[in-house]
Formats: structure tokens, C-alpha cells, sequence
């Protein structure tokens, strides 16, 4: 890890706060800040997977075993060890049989589910965009797992029975991004696919490079994420349709999560103060009328 | 049994009618103290302002606590079907018979333990409408708890999401159905004056004569005679 002396001291600032203070201060509170995003652009991506190696330096993530099935993944899909992970599909542009890479992870959506399902706030949406995680907080129901649109969270099970479990996934180094510095997946790349910053700058550089490549050799390139769910945080340049890198075409927030959220539990909560004011007022009117005397 | 009032000579005999047995009293009592748990710790998820509690090593163990409770919750009826099936067929069987009188029941149910009103209600078998309406709620809440809960607990992960989704609906729909009903059912039996008798019942196995003829007419008189003096005691009432 390479570090100019500006982020190291920024860096050694920030670990000397956290010793002082307490384990919620350490994702300080992120104020009005303008919205920020990485955009990943597939026409530049070589699959080095260097973003992969990154995160999981930055993050202290272990190993993960890989899989024989897959050619080129490693592992075969995001696990609660490996955050960020160089996908592979192939499609045909052009008649021509193309590699396909894409940078998974957790996409920051603008209207996040996982947010809204959390029942201890671990997972929070932070005004700057990004949808960051306080493993501290976090009790393992694992809802964000089951209401997630793409399938990011996941779960890391230390007992089933007894159902002990962190939740997991990319939060575009939360820690670093509050000292002022980029995602450290975003440092790494050699080839330049990666990029950060303010997310309508990112939509707008997305947006010419799109033009570009739809004018070169790829008419089917795209850009994937900025009005999904309320503007997703990681943004795609695509040179094929999303579905050709099993990306849902159109992701909508969950109508299970809305139901569960904002009618059932509610609704729930309203019923039972009913319940109990109704039987509180007629102990009341029950005690005035009844005479013991009558009551076998 | 006969008991001697204080300060006098006189004495009053009270005959007890048996209604359950000691496994089922026993069995009652663990289900209830594996309920409340069980649904103050699933409470602690259902509200936000539960969050505290949810959070961290607090929410951990008390999600650990949900799935003993569960267990022990479940496995009540398990151990009831094993040790009395014939009792627990008999009560099953009773618990789903209604008739004209649950109607008329339930329409003198607001005014009779609401409102206090000392009036007639329709002859009842030994269990009253609300009481088999509570049981067969709770035996349709067991089924789904069981149905929705341990798939959430083993196979999270490996069921389809929109499966999982609407398990966590069902599990969140059949808890409001049966906490609002246990909070009813706790009310009658231990807080309302006119229904003591039912946690002696249930603490003893036992109700009392002039309890069972009044409340349990059919269970008391056999159903011919009840209806009979039911229908006679209306056709006096109207003139």
C-alpha cells in the first residue's frame, strides 16, 4: 500500500481519534455533503482483479476458498470475505464472442432496502450516498441478505442453531471516505476503469463515454444505475445490455419490504395499543358494574 | 369440600368438578412462560422503538432466546399428543364444534365481560366460544409459526428471497393475531373479576359446581337439558 504523507497523517489523526473515542464514532457523522459515487466502466476493465486484492487488504477480509466451477471468478460469487469481485460473462458484440467484465459489490442505492428492513440500524444511508455498515451494531437476523434487489449482503454464520451472525458487504471504505479519501479499490486500478467522486460529475463523464463507445464498436453500451432505486451509487458503464452481466434490467425496492415495513408492523403496533387501552377501560367499567356478590 | 365461614358455626359445601388434567395444567403453565418470552423477544425486532434492545450482543442473545422459546413453545403440543392423545383428540374435536349458541354468545360477550352486565348468556360446553375461538387461534398460530419460523431459522440462504419475504410477512401477521389475543385471554382469565374461577381451574384442575352450571351449562346438565332450560327460561323471559 502506497500512502503520500497529506493521507498519512490524516490517516494517523483519524486512528489516533478513534482510540479516545467510542466504536459509533468511528464512521463519523457525514453531514450535507454533495452525493458521492464510483463509476466502473467496463470498457476499460482488463480483470485484474486488483480491486478484488484491494479491498480485501484494506478491509482485512480472510481467504476464500475458490471454486473449480468457475473459469475465471475467484471466488465464485461475493461471500462475507470477499466484498468486491471481478465478474465474468461473455456475450457476442459484433458477432464477436466478448468478455465481459463487471465490478460487483454493494451498489449504494439511493433508496437502499437493506436500509429499511434493518431493524438495529447497523446499516445506515448517509447523506454523502453511501450506504455504510457498523459490524458493532449489527445482531445477524440477516434481512438485508433476503431484501437486497442484487443480492449483496451476506451473511457470515458462526452458529445456526443459536443463530450468531454478522452481516457483510461493501461500504466503499467507509472509513477512508470520511477522511477525505477515495475507496481503496478505486486506488489500485491500473487500467483507470474505476473512478470517484461527485456522483453527477461520474453520471455526466458516464455519459460521454457512453456516446463514445456507442459511436466506436459497442452500440449497445449503456449506463447502468442512475435513476434505479433512487440513483445507484455505483454506476456501470456497460458495453451490453445488464442482463448480459445478470444484472436485474429494471430493480424496484422490494413491495414485500414496504408491505412488512410500513403496513404490517404498524398496523401491528397499533393493535395491540388497542388491545390494551380497550381492556384498560373496561376493567374500569367492569369493576364499577360487577357485584362479587352475584358472581358465582 | 366444605369450608367453615370465619367468626360463625356455619358451614358451606363446595362440590369441584374436575376439568383438566395435571399434564395439561402443567403444559399450559410451560406454555405460557415459553409465550411471553417468545414474543417479547420477536417484539424487540417488530418495533423501532425496541431498536436498543435489537442492537449489538443484546440483540444477539435475545435472538437465541426467540429460537429456545420456540423450540420449547412447539414442542408443548408435541409432548401433550404424546403423552394424551385420546385427551388431546377430545379437546381438538371440541374446540372445533360451534353452534347457533357461539352466536348468540358472542353477541352477549360485549355487554356480559365488557360492560359487567349480569345477564343470561346461552348455555356453554366446557369450553365457551371465546375460549375455542383462543384455542383454535393458537393451534392455526402454532402451525404457522412452525411453518414460517424454522425455514427462516435453517434455510435462509437456501430458499428463494420472495419465499423468505413472504414467510417474514405470515410470521409478523400470525404474531399480531396471537399477541392481541394472548394480551385478551390474559385479561379474562387473571384480571376480570367475574371469570376467577378460570386461573383456579387452571392452577388446581378444578371449577367449582355453581361455576359449571352457570358458565358451562351444556358440560354441567348435558346438552338436552341445557338447551331445554335455556329455551324455557327465554320463553319465560318474554312474558
Amino acid at each position: 500500500m502506497t500512502m503520500d504523507r497529506r493521507s498519512f497523517l490524516k490517516l494517523s489523526g483519524a486512528g489516533l481519534g478513534a482510540v479516545f473515542l467510542d466504536s459509533a464514532a468511528v464512521i463519523p457523522a457525514l453531514g450535507a455533503e454533495k452525493r458521492l459515487a464510483m463509476l466502473y466502466d467496463n470498457s476499460k476493465c482488463i480483470g485484474c482483479r486488483a480491486c478484488q486484492m484491494a479491498c480485501k487488504q484494506w478491509n482485512k477480509l480472510g481467504p476464500v476458498s475458490t471454486d473449480p466451477q468457475h473459469l475465471y471468478e475467484s471466488p465464485g460469487d461475493l461471500t462475507p470475505d470477499a466484498w468486491t469481485l471481478i465478474g465474468l460473462a461473455e456475450y457476442k458484440v459484433n458477432d464477436r464472442r466478448n468478455w465481459l467484465f463487471i465490478n460487483k459489490g454493494c451498489m449504494h442505492c439511493g433508496n437502499p432496502a437493506c436500509v429499511a428492513v434493518c431493524p438495529t440500524s447497523a446499516l445506515k444511508k448517509q447523506p454523502n450516498g453511501l450506504v455504510t455498515y457498523d459490524r458493532g451494531l449489527c445482531n445477524g437476523c440477516g434481512y438485508c441478505t433476503q431484501f437486497c434487489p442484487f443480492h449483496v449482503p451476506r451473511l457470515q454464520v458462526s452458529s445456526q442453531f443459536a443463530g450468531v451472525a454478522k452481516s457483510s458487504k461493501c461500504t466503499f471504505c467507509q472509513d477512508r471516505v470520511a477522511n477525505n479519501l477515495r475507496p481503496f479499490c478505486i486506488q489500485s486500478c491500473p487500467a483507470g476503469a474505476l473512478d470517484w467522486g461527485d456522483r453527477g460529475t461520474m453520471i455526466e463523464q458516464a455519459k460521454s463515454r457512453v456516446e463514445a463507445l456507442k459511436a466506436g464498436d459497442f452500440p449497445q453500451a449503456n449506463l447502468y444505475g442512475e435513476n434505479t432505486l433512487g440513483g445507484l451509487g455505483r454506476l456501470y458503464v456497460l458495453l451490453a445490455p445488464p442482463t448480459a452481466y445478470s444484472l436485474p434490467q429494471d430493480p424496484g425496492f422490494p413491495f414485500a419490504a414496504t408491505l412488512w415495513k410500513k403496513v404490517v408492523q404498524p398496523a401491528g403496533e397499533v393493535a395491540f395499543g388497542a388491545v390494551l387501552l380497550g381492556l384498560l377501560a373496561a376493567f374500569f367499567v367492569v369493576r364499577r358494574n360487577v357485584h362479587m356478590e352475584e358472581v358465582e | 369440600m366444605s369450608v367453615r365461614l370465619r367468626g360463625t358455626d356455619s358451614a358451606i359445601a363446595i362440590r369441584w368438578i374436575p376439568k383438566y388434567t395435571t399434564l395439561e395444567r402443567f403444559l399450559h403453565w410451560v406454555h405460557t412462560f415459553a409465550f411471553i418470552p417468545l414474543a417479547l423477544t420477536g417484539f424487540v425486532l417488530f418495533a423501532p422503538w425496541m431498536q436498543p434492545l435489537a442492537q449489538s450482543s443484546a440483540g444477539i442473545y435475545l435472538r437465541a432466546l426467540h429460537r429456545v422459546t420456540a423450540l420449547l413453545f412447539g414442542g408443548v403440543p408435541i409432548v401433550y399428543a404424546l403423552l394424551q392423545p385420546r385427551r388431546m383428540m377430545l379437546n381438538m374435536k371440541e374446540f372445533l364444534t360451534f353452534s347457533k349458541y357461539d352466536l348468540l354468545w358472542l353477541k352477549g360477550a360485549f355487554p356480559y365481560y365488557v360492560l359487567g352486565r349480569h345477564t343470561d348468556m346461552p348455555p356453554q360446553p366446557r369450553f365457551n366460544t371465546g375460549e375455542r375461538l383462543t384455542a383454535v387461534v393458537l393451534v392455526i398460530g402454532t402451525i404457522v409459526f412452525g411453518a414460517t419460523g424454522l425455514p427462516m431459522w435453517f434455510l435462509k440462504g437456501s430458499m428463494p428471497v420472495g419465499l423468505y419475504q413472504v414467510l417474514v410477512i405470515l410470521h409478523d401477521l400470525m404474531f399480531i393475531v396471537t399477541f392481541a389475543m394472548f394480551l385478551i385471554h390474559f385479561y379474562l382469565a387473571v384480571v376480570h373479576p367475574m371469570m376467577w374461577q378460570s386461573l383456579v381451574s387452571m392452577r388446581y384442575g378444578v371449577v367449582s359446581e355453581s361455576y359449571a352450571r352457570v358458565h358451562h351449562a351444556i358440560w354441567y346438565y348435558g346438552e338436552k337439558r341445557a338447551r331445554q332450560m335455556w329455551e324455557q327460561h327465554q320463553a319465560e323471559g318474554k312474558h
